[in-house]
């Protein structure tokens, strides 16, 4: 898994930006709250205005606001919340919502025939998998039940029953908003029983027998059968009965000898996992030994890439540059390395040996001895003193996590420059916590390619099924905002058309990086397809994307600034709108067996909380208004 | 809008509806199972084969993801194939592998998706992995993909080809080849899958010198199974037939130059060797159809030209008189050297004076004027004599284009040089002398040398072909290796291989054809030179009073040397060098070397007769493989092609080398 620059920050450092804070969270949401509260003000002035006139008009809104502030927002009971979201509950029920669940289930049915459990990650693939058809089955359905209630009461004019009875309009806006939640949860607990279900059985397997196995002075050694396209390596010890695979695929498995000689092969474990990685800061030294800011580009293709979550800055055109991350590549036999600074390593966090992961590329520039892999090797330092242990060569395992253990005692250099053996937390760890690890590639002429997250150190371990709550949670933080904007848009908007702009809502929400990448583009004068308008041309004209547009003067202008004026809108759209990509995106950390970072959630939570602030404010002026008319 | 306005809207939307109805009728009606029911798609799906029913597996995943996609089967496809590319980017294989195998479900009758995402597993994603095993896996999976591909386009030889290419080339000529090849060897769930797709890899036709099954072999019974489907009648689609076919018996060859690569020269190496000269012939004597009307053999040509000198003859017959008038006439106005060789018994005749007489063919007469001046009772049998004629040079000519194009001759005498055990036994003491001198038994080595030199030094005087193969590349870092190990920078006076050492000296680039060339005639010119003044050495003592047959034995034990061999053109100049002549056949040579290229009788004498079918004008640009696909390390099939064409002219020989780079780049592995 390659996380991006804002996967790391922490809550406060997403809602406030240290250094830079146009691109803070916390000034997004005051900013579109400020923009709505005008916005919202303004539009409610006129309409009053033409209803009642200038001044008469003033005074409605006026009085809309102080009810709001002094009467209704005080005066909201949640007993009536409570009454109104079960009946918002029920009537969800009896429309059939359920029925998407035994829709999942055929999902989940039918899934088996295109996730392929033979794959080298099946895990990977079976998480992510039920997440995301999770993920868009629900928002599918918050879309539906949340933008058809409101307007259908009004229409079959049931909503004078209610309205009649002693409630407030925030109680009418917050009860529909709660029972679409309640039956959203209700859905989603079972499907994620279900999920849970499904990727633990999916992945299960099991090995029938023993194909070779071997005695040598009282240690077994042996191989198993050949299924779902692997195969393991085991050893039993010298007088005990069980042993252990070697890690296929992610997993291994129990292997006990029986009395009469023959072996059982137990179930797969180790394959659902949930690492909780502790990343350190990453620094980039080049041949001759001097930082850098970046490793070497050893010339992959990448991914285009913009400037990625820069919030009010990029609106405003401040940000510059792209922030993708992408590996550096440190060259082999030199000075070249990348220094890992973790902090916070004590022996509470470490009781034992650390744990530290590894997930590095190899790039050759020349084929070298292609029957070794490229070799590299980790230096425990300590920042201040500079005491350093003798390097830990590897070879490299690409594309996998490779796990390894610092010891607690290591030979090495002290800082007096005397070779001893060194203890990790007297000697290579400094007064503040902080360790040093540094990595390098130790052939020549060859290149160790990693990330800021691509070493890290593991004080712990969670589980998979919390971690599988935490992305399930994270939907049902989508479907809460995605339900909170169904509720806003019905209150004004007949119930087809609020569905077709709550739904205009998510996908811009979810194309949000694409149109951020375009603006990029268009800003930093890159050919990329340009805007919509370009990109017809050029379909038309079947053009390629990189090459100049071919359309000459006035018309080149023409489309030009048209689309910047399409783009730069949709970009102050996409700017307000939630950015769903990034929600969905913990199903990765789920299935990368990375444990989701409370850091993360909690930003997902806040984000939620203040879209639905804001639907609930809206919808309780627009449902008032209506009031008001009716 | 009143009523009748309204309800005419109606009818026109009926009757639109209807309108189209028919056509979707047409087009889409299901075939009851019958033969020639069914709309034209379902006639299509018939004709092609691809009609799920009739593969014997339905596919359910593959139908429900059809049905989920709405019809929009192609845009889906074309998202996934977006993210497909997003994904190998990313590197993120199993996802990679994932989509893909979306794609195939969602088109599995697109036979250019197979073929290219098999490539891309196969070749670009599989060097991403620094472990070669990782990197094996991965050309495997790719291969499997293919081999998915075929079960499900029953009528797509040429994903089989490419299957049997990939299980070639791929395996056994990459970087990795020497990991790989053994891999493959060992890999018997692969062997098994194999064995289920109707490969039979535990056949002799496939097991290689351990007993074990040989990419290579495998490989070819690929192609084999490729080339029974084309001749139970299936069309060769995006494919030359001759590129089609040629690859077939060409992994033979690559299966017996592996094996000696890694060591194993002894009989199977010979066998193989045979088995590769035995493929090859059959391929020669197989029927391959051409730009033309016409199919040809490769192997037959001359019996094409020995019909059309029946034909000649024929047509001199009908009369012999004014046929025999005017060729006077024309003779009259050669120059009087090359009446002087014409004056001669063609046996008598030396190699260059064949080749000026072969041009003489020009100053034949006029068929056209012969048939005016024939009495008109003949006119219509000469006239059809001259249409057969005028056909058998159209196919004469096809044919040598077609020979050009894949160098068949090389190929011909590689097999037949290579067979013989004098050439295996000089492998295998360059083998053994690379060994010892690797373990720094110099005095071994340079002996081992000093023997393999000898040996190679008359291999290449029987087969001048084998200079600029491959593998005389690796002689020549031999040779270096050896100056090392004699510990000189200059050769040994007496050194049998001088001329050879200087040649692969002198080519700065093989590549380089005009270079090349001007080496090559400057040697042969030296070499005749020698040669007379051998000859001009041993008739003086022969003069010196020695008995008369004192010569001959010498020249004829030369002859059955060649004689065994089979090999033709060399036979042909071992026996106009021969010593002992006469003196008049020294002159004749000379006189004729100043009307034709000396350089021509060094050469094949078939080889290059025709000039006027251009090879390039036969190959489409679309056949050529995968040209546009990076790769690295590993040189397309086309590249070959295309390098023959390039080259053209004269310089056919060195046009259909495998590729080299590769191969040095394995070389200088090795070495280091």
């Amino acid at each position: 898994m390659n996380l991006q620059p804002d996967d790391f920050w922490t809550f406060s450092e997403w809602l406030l930006r240290p250094g830079s804070f146009l691109e803070s969270a916390m000034l997004q949401g005051v900013v579109l709250i400020i923009l709505a509260i005008v916005l919202g003000l303004t539009v409610a002035y006129v309409i009053s205005a033409a209803r009642y006139g200038p001044g008469e008009g003033f005074y409605a809104v006026a009085r809309a606001v102080r009810d709001f502030l002094f009467s209704d927002l005080p005066g909201t009971s949640p007993r009536r919340i409570f009454a109104l979201a079960r009946l918002a509950f029920k009537e969800a029920i009896r429309r059939k919502v359920l029925f998407v669940i035994g829709l999942f289930v055929v999902i989940l049915l039918l899934a088996g025939w295109f996730l392929n459990p033979e794959s080298d990650n099946p895990a990977r693939l079976y998480i992510s998998f039920v997440l995301t058809a999770t993920n868009y089955l629900v928002l599918a359905l918050a879309l539906f039940i949340s933008a058809f209630s409101l307007p259908q009461d009004i229409e079959s004019r049931t909503i004078y029953t209610i309205v009649t009875k002693p409630v407030r309009a925030t109680e009418i806006v917050l009860g529909r908003m709660l029972g679409f939640v309640g039956v959203g949860t209700a859905m989603l607990v079972p499907m994620g029983l279900a999920s849970f279900v499904f990727v633990d059985r999916g992945l299960d397997h099991t090995h029938y027998e023993v194909v070779e196995a071997t005695e040598e002075n009282g240690v077994i050694t042996g191989t198993t059968d050949y299924v779902r396209n692997h195969r393991h390596t085991f050893t039993i010890q010298e007088g005990e009965t069980q042993g252990l695979t070697d890690i296929r695929r992610g997993h291994r498995h129990v292997v006990t000898r029986k009395d009469d000689g023959s072996f059982v092969i137990g179930d797969p474990s180790g394959h659902l996992r949930a690492r909780v990685p502790d990343y350190g800061e990453i620094q980039f030294y080049d041949r001759s030994g001097e930082p850098k800011e970046a490793g070497i580009d050893v010339g992959q293709e990448r991914l285009a890439g913009g400037y990625g979550s820069a919030g009010i800055s990029r609106l405003i055109g401040v940000a510059k540059g792209t922030r993708k991350l992408e590996h550096g590549y440190v060259e082999g036999g030199t000075l070249g390395m990348a220094e890992f600074t973790f902090d916070n390593v004590t022996k509470d966090r470490f009781p034992g040996p650390i744990d530290v992961d590894l997930s590095i590329r190899a790039y050759r520039s020349y084929k070298g001895d292609i029957e070794s892999g490229i070799r590299g090797s980790l230096t425990i330092k300590n920042p201040d003193t500079n005491a350093e242990s003798n390097p830990i060569a590897f070879v490299v395992d690409e594309y996998e996590i490779d796990e390894r253990r610092l010891p607690l005692e290591i030979e090495g250099t002290d800082a007096n420059g005397e070779t001893r053996t060194l203890s990790l937390f007297d000697d290579l760890v400094n007064e503040d916590g902080e360790l040093q690890l540094l990595l390098r590639c130790l052939d020549r002429g060859q290149y160790l390619g990693v990330t800021k997250s691509g070493v890290y150190l593991r004080p712990a371990e969670s589980t998979f099924a919390w971690n599988l709550t935490k992305a399930y949670i994270s939907i049902w933080l989508q479907m809460t905002m995605i339900i909170g904007f169904g509720v806003m848009f019905s209150t004004f908007l007949s119930g087809p058309v609020a569905m077709v702009a709550t739904a205009v809502c998510v996908l811009l929400g979810f194309s949000a990086e694409s149109i951020y990448d375009t603006r990029y583009y268009i800003d930093s004068n890159i050919e990329r397809g340009g805007g919509p308008i370009e990109s017809l041309v050029r379909l038309v004209k079947q053009d390629a994307q990189t090459t100049q547009l071919d359309v000459e003067g006035v018309a080149n202008t023409v489309i030009k600034s048209a689309d910047a004026l399409i783009v730069y809108t949709l970009d102050a759209v996409a700017t307000a709108l939630p950015n769903l990509p990034r929600m969905v995106g913990t199903a990765e950390y789920a299935a990368g067996g990375v444990d989701i970072f409370a850091a993360i959630l909690a930003r997902l939570a806040v984000a939620t909380f203040g879209y639905v602030l804001l639907a609930f404010l809206i919808s309780y002026f627009f449902l008032k208004s209506r009031e008001i008319a009716a | 809008m009143n009523q009748s306005t309204a309800f005419r809207r109606k009818l026109i939307y009926l009757v639109i509806l209807i309108a189209t109805l028919v056509p979707l009728y047409v087009l889409g009606q299901p075939s009851d199972g019958t033969e020639d029911s069914g709309g034209q798609l379902a006639q299509m799906r018939r004709d092609f084969e691809i009609s799920e029913s009739d593969l014997g597996e339905i596919s359910p995943a593959s139908e429900t993801m059809k049905l989920a996609s709405l019809g929009l089967r192609g845009v889906a496809a074309t998202l996934l194939w977006e993210k497909a590319h997003e994904y190998r980017v990313m590197h993120e294989w199993d996802r990679l592998k994932a989509s893909l195998n979306n794609i195939a479900l969602l088109q599995p009758h697109y036979d250019k998706v197979w073929e290219h995402q098999a490539h891309n597993l196969a070749y670009n994603v599989s060097i991403e992995f620094d472990d070669y095993r990782q990197r094996y896996e991965m050309v495997r999976e790719g291969t499997e993909f293919l081999t998915r591909g075929v079960r499900q386009n029953r009528k797509a030889p040429r994903l089989i080809w490419y299957t049997g290419w990939f299980y070639g080339q791929k395996i056994g000529m990459s970087d990795e080849k020497r990991q790989f090849r053994k891999l493959f060897a060992d890999d018997d769930i692969l062997h098994a899958s194999l064995a289920d797709e109707g490969i039979a890899v535990d056949s002799n036709e496939a097991l290689g010198p351990y007993q074990k099954p040989d990419n290579w072999l495998v490989g070819r019974l690929w192609l084999n199974y490729g080339y029974g489907i084309v001749d139970g009648g299936i069309k060769i689609r995006r494919q030359t037939p001759l590129n089609f076919y040629e690859t077939g018996p060409k992994w033979s060859f690559k299966y017996a130059e592996a094996i000696e690569k890694e060591g194993v020269l002894d009989q199977r190496a010979i066998s193989a060797w045979t088995r590769a000269s035995e493929n090859w012939e059959r391929f020669g004597s197989r029927s391959i159809p051409t730009t033309s009307p016409f199919t040809i053999k490769l192997g037959r040509v001359d019996e094409l030209r020995q019909q059309r000198a029946e034909k000649v003859e024929a047509f001199r017959a009908l009369g012999t008189d004014i046929y025999d008038e005017m060729k006077q006439e024309r003779m009259k106005n050669l120059p009087p050297d090359l009446q002087k060789v014409l004056d001669k018994a063609p046996e008598d005749r030396t190699e260059a004076g064949k080749q000026a007489v072969a041009d003489l063919e020009n100053y034949q007469p006029n068929m056209q004027e012969v048939v005016k001046r024939l009495p008109a009772a003949k006119q219509l049998a000469a006239v059809e004599l001259m249409e057969e004629m005028k056909d058998l040079d159209a196919r004469i000519s096809k044919t040598e284009g077609y020979r050009k194009q894949i160098n068949y001759v090389y190929w011909n005498s590689l097999a037949l040089a290579e067979q013989e055990d004098r050439t295996v036994n000089a492998r295998k003491l360059i083998y053994d002398a690379e060994k010892a001198n690797a373990d720094a038994e110099i005095d071994l080595a340079i002996k081992l040398y000093e023997e393999a030199f000898e040996i190679w030094a008359e291999i290449f005087d029987d087969y001048p072909i084998l200079t600029i193969d491959d593998s005389a590349e690796d002689l020549f870092q031999s040779i270096r290796r050896y100056m090392i190990a004699i510990d000189s920078q200059e050769l040994p006076p007496d050194f049998p291989l001088t001329t050879f050492a200087q040649m692969m000296n002198n080519e700065v680039g093989i590549q380089d054809a005009k270079l090349y060339e001007r080496v090559r005639n400057e040697q042969a010119e030296l070499a005749r030179k020698r040669k007379e003044e051998l000859a001009e050495e041993e008739r003086r003592r022969e003069a010196e009073g020695d008995s008369a047959e004192g010569g001959e034995p010498d020249d004829e034990t030369k002859q059955s040397d060649s004689n065994a061999a089979g090999a033709a053109e060399p036979m042909e100049e071992a026996k106009e060098d021969a010593p002992g002549d006469g003196e008049t056949k020294a002159k004749d040579e000379s006189a004729s070397n100043e009307s034709a290229d000396p350089e021509m009788t060094e050469k094949p004498a078939n080889e290059d007769k025709s000039a006027t079918d251009k090879p390039e004008s036969d190959k489409p640009e679309s056949d050529k493989p995968e040209s546009d696909k990076p790769e690295s390390g590993d040189q397309p099939q086309t590249e070959e092609n295309s390098a023959t064409e390039e080259k053209g002219g004269d310089e056919k020989t060195s046009g259909d080398e495998p590729p080299k780079s590769d191969e040095s780049a394995g070389t200088a592995g090795n070495a280091g």
